[in-house]
């Protein structure tokens, strides 16, 4: 039996114009209707296993605290229901319920009553909890004197100290100072050894990637993938530069759309990896004067990539760019971006040596664009675009980018770099030069 | 079910306490000494300054208004009290609600708890000025438990529904205001129940605080028994008040939280 189990969770909140509409609901029963429902979250269905430490990542507002709350039983599901086995232990917020006026000591127990663990377990542990608080003498002090760094400590000490069996945690592993996080931290690994499941919201990846066995990306209300840590970030960090070259495009080019040609862009259908046809006919804007048909990714012999390739071969972009409307000039420009979304390569027709010219209405050309990928493993985004140049106009691009991974080198440890660029070694020693030479 | 949470009730009690008198040097020792100030206080207007002693509305002439005045006033403060906190207990532990996971019956419970506290010490005051003035201490006195009982299940029935209300609407926050205050004037508190006027009388006959100052007055100041028929309909009411507020408050709890 897993330790947490999410069957079709579904969470709606009613927003409401005013106060007054809420009261006007309210005191109708809710028989007329003033409010408006928000999905906070749509359909999660989740099971996590005894002993996993599960990443939970996405944007600020996605739902990822709210699945939580739902989760410790703090909010009720609209829909579905949630399972957990065991002591549950939730730190939203650290020392609930506190009491300045209280000791230290008196916190402790008060705190751990609030928790809702028996008087007698925390006696037992009393010892435990004050040592890990290492508060040294303000453990007898009212805590009103207490910084807040000290405070937060002694929530955690607390919450930590008593062995849940399923704990979940907000992003308060960021309290103290650096001695203070490192014991916190290996608590931690502790639980997690000890088979505790530990449900962990955070935005560090990197604590993230550390801590976590498992991760879950939530997009928008919805889970959107599940799996290796690695590869839940990386899916993550591509949606993010995604969603952030789509804005500064919609800027750039936010006045020359056609209406009627533009589709909302569809940030589902970005991460889901959806056919590029489908994309295209999704997610696009520009002027519309000239239609990229469609970009293949291609391998050294012309077939295509399938979402992998390895690091250093030979790559074809190949763009297919009909003209709806005679044109003077035109250019397209492939770009291709790491997860992190830097440009790590961009060609263009024009500035590259292969104009365009002009064409006639109804006309098409393919064009294709040949590199090497001397790049470290992980996901990449390739996106293609076609303008005119001088008049600085987008005639069409494709928001929905083509996605594919570059895997690690087979023959040789992964590279450090974001590019490995071809580098001559000369190791100068006083009985004579060797020579290497990498890549 | 609140026996599993004695020891969290009792830290929420005084939780609750050290926060009325937080940052006063003699903290706690208030909860005894404002209300026998306010007992001292009343003593002396009411019969030094004013002059109205007691046998003007009962006949009795040792005893002064101002005693009479605060034994009538202590359930009425313990009811006011819990329910002007009552109201909005939920809003003002939103941290409970919302961080962690929490037995939300027990504030409510912990406000009428506290206002319980303070309303024993209220009386012990009252016991203490009846000393210092040399009064007659009745054996009557000794079954005044047994009307704090149905008192505080009628206060806490009462918390419950207003805790519910106080969360669901805020705005009722202001207008219990008003309603306490004008239930203070209906019952017969500042006025003695026999000077109700013949067409008023339900003011005293259907009111429970008027069955609460009444049985306060009687076992306290006049070593007499309450009226057992109006204490019997009184505890009835009070148990089904409790059940109905419990019941209430126990299914609409979950959503306080998307409330806040």
């Amino acid at each position: 039996m897993p330790a947490v189990s999410i069957k079709g969770v579904s969470k709606r909140f009613r927003t409401f114009p005013s106060g007054q509409a809420r009261l006007k609901e309210a005191l109708t029963f809710g028989m007329k209707k003033y409010g408006r429902d928000f999905w906070a979250l749509k359909d999660i269905n989740l099971n996590v296993e005894r002993g996993t430490t599960l990443g939970i990542i996405g944007r600020n507002g996605a739902g990822k605290s709210t699945l939580l709350s739902i989760v410790s039983g703090i909010l009720q599901p609209s829909e579905g229901s949630v399972e957990v086995s065991g002591r549950l232990v939730a730190l939203f917020a650290l020392g609930a319920g506190f009491n300045s006026e209280f000791t230290g000591r008196e916190n402790i127990m008060l705190n751990g009553l609030i928790l809702g663990i028996e008087r007698k377990e925390i006696l037992e542990r009393f010892d435990e909890i004050v040592e890990f608080a290492d508060l040294g003498d303000f453990i007898d002090q009212p805590i009103k004197t207490y910084s807040s760094g000290m405070r937060s400590k002694l929530g955690f000490a607390v919450a930590v100290n008593v062995e849940p069996d399923v704990l979940i945690l907000d992003e308060t592993l960021a309290v103290g100072d650096a001695v203070y996080k490192e014991t916190a931290l290996q608590k931690m690994y502790d639980l997690r050894d000890a088979g505790t499941t530990i449900l962990f919201v955070s935005h560090g990846m990197k604590t993230v990637e550390d801590f976590c066995t498992e991760a879950a990306l939530i997009h928008e209300g919805r889970l959107m993938t599940t799996g290796e840590t690695t590869e839940v970030i990386s899916e993550y960090q591509a949606l993010v530069s995604s969603l952030q070259t789509q804005r500064k495009r919609q800027r750039k080019a936010g006045d020359v759309q056609v209406p009627g040609d533009i589709a909302l862009p569809d940030e589902e259908a970005v991460v889901l990896g959806e056919d590029t046809e489908g994309r295209v006919a999704r997610l696009r804007s520009g002027t519309g004067e000239a239609k990229i048909r469609s970009v293949e990714l291609l391998d050294e012999s012309l077939s295509p990539i399938e979402r992998k390739i390895e690091p250093d071969s030979t790559v074809t972009a190949r763009v297919h760019l009909e003209y709806l409307e005679a044109l003077e000039e035109s250019e397209i420009i492939v770009t291709l971006r790491n997860k992190a979304g830097l440009e790590v390569l961009s060609i263009s027709t024009t500035d590259d040596g292969s104009p365009l010219e002009a064409r006639e209405k109804g006309e098409q050309v393919v064009v294709d664009f040949t590199f090497k990928v001397p790049l470290q493993h992980g996901i990449y985004i390739l996106t293609a675009d076609a303008r005119v140049a001088s008049e600085d106009l987008y005639l069409d691009r494709i928001e929905a980018p083509t996605r594919f991974r570059i895997t690690r080198p087979s023959d040789r440890d992964a590279y450090r770099g974001v590019v490995h660029l071809p580098t001559e070694i000369k190791v100068h020693s006083p009985e004579g030069e060797k020579q290497g030479r990498s890549a | 079910m609140f026996y599993q949470k004695r020891w969290l009730i009792r830290y929420m009690v005084q939780r609750q306490m050290a926060r009325s008198y937080q940052a006063s040097y003699l903290g706690l020792l208030w909860a005894f000494l404002s209300p026998l100030l306010m007992v001292v206080l009343l003593t002396l207007i009411f019969s030094e300054i004013i002059g109205i002693k007691f046998k003007e509305v009962t006949g009795n002439p040792s005893l002064n208004f101002g005693l009479y005045l605060y034994c009538g006033l202590l359930p009425f403060l313990a009811y006011s009290q819990a329910l002007s906190r009552g109201v909005n207990v939920i809003r003002r532990n939103s941290g409970l609600v919302q961080g962690v996971v929490f037995p939300l019956e027990v504030l409510p419970l912990t406000t009428m708890a506290a206002s319980l506290v303070q309303n024993v010490l209220g009386v012990g005051a009252l016991f203490f000025v009846l000393v210092l003035f040399g009064q007659e201490l009745h054996l009557t006195a000794l079954l005044l438990p047994l009307v704090l009982i149905p008192q505080l299940l009628f206060i806490l029935g009462l918390c419950y529904l207003m805790a519910v209300a106080g969360t669901y609407v805020p705005d009722i926050r202001e207008t219990l205001r008003a309603i306490i205050r004008g239930t203070f004037f209906i019952t017969p508190i500042l006025w003695p129940t026999g000077r109700v006027p013949e067409q008023y009388s339900f003011l005293v006959d259907y009111n429970p605080l008027a069955v609460l100052v009444n049985a306060y007055r009687n076992l306290i100041l006049n070593g007499k028994l309450p009226d057992l028929e109006s204490a019997f309909w009184f505890t009835l009411f009070a148990v089904a008040l409790f059940v109905v507020g419990l019941v209430v408050f126990n299914r609409v709890k979950h959503n306080f939280a998307d409330l806040l």
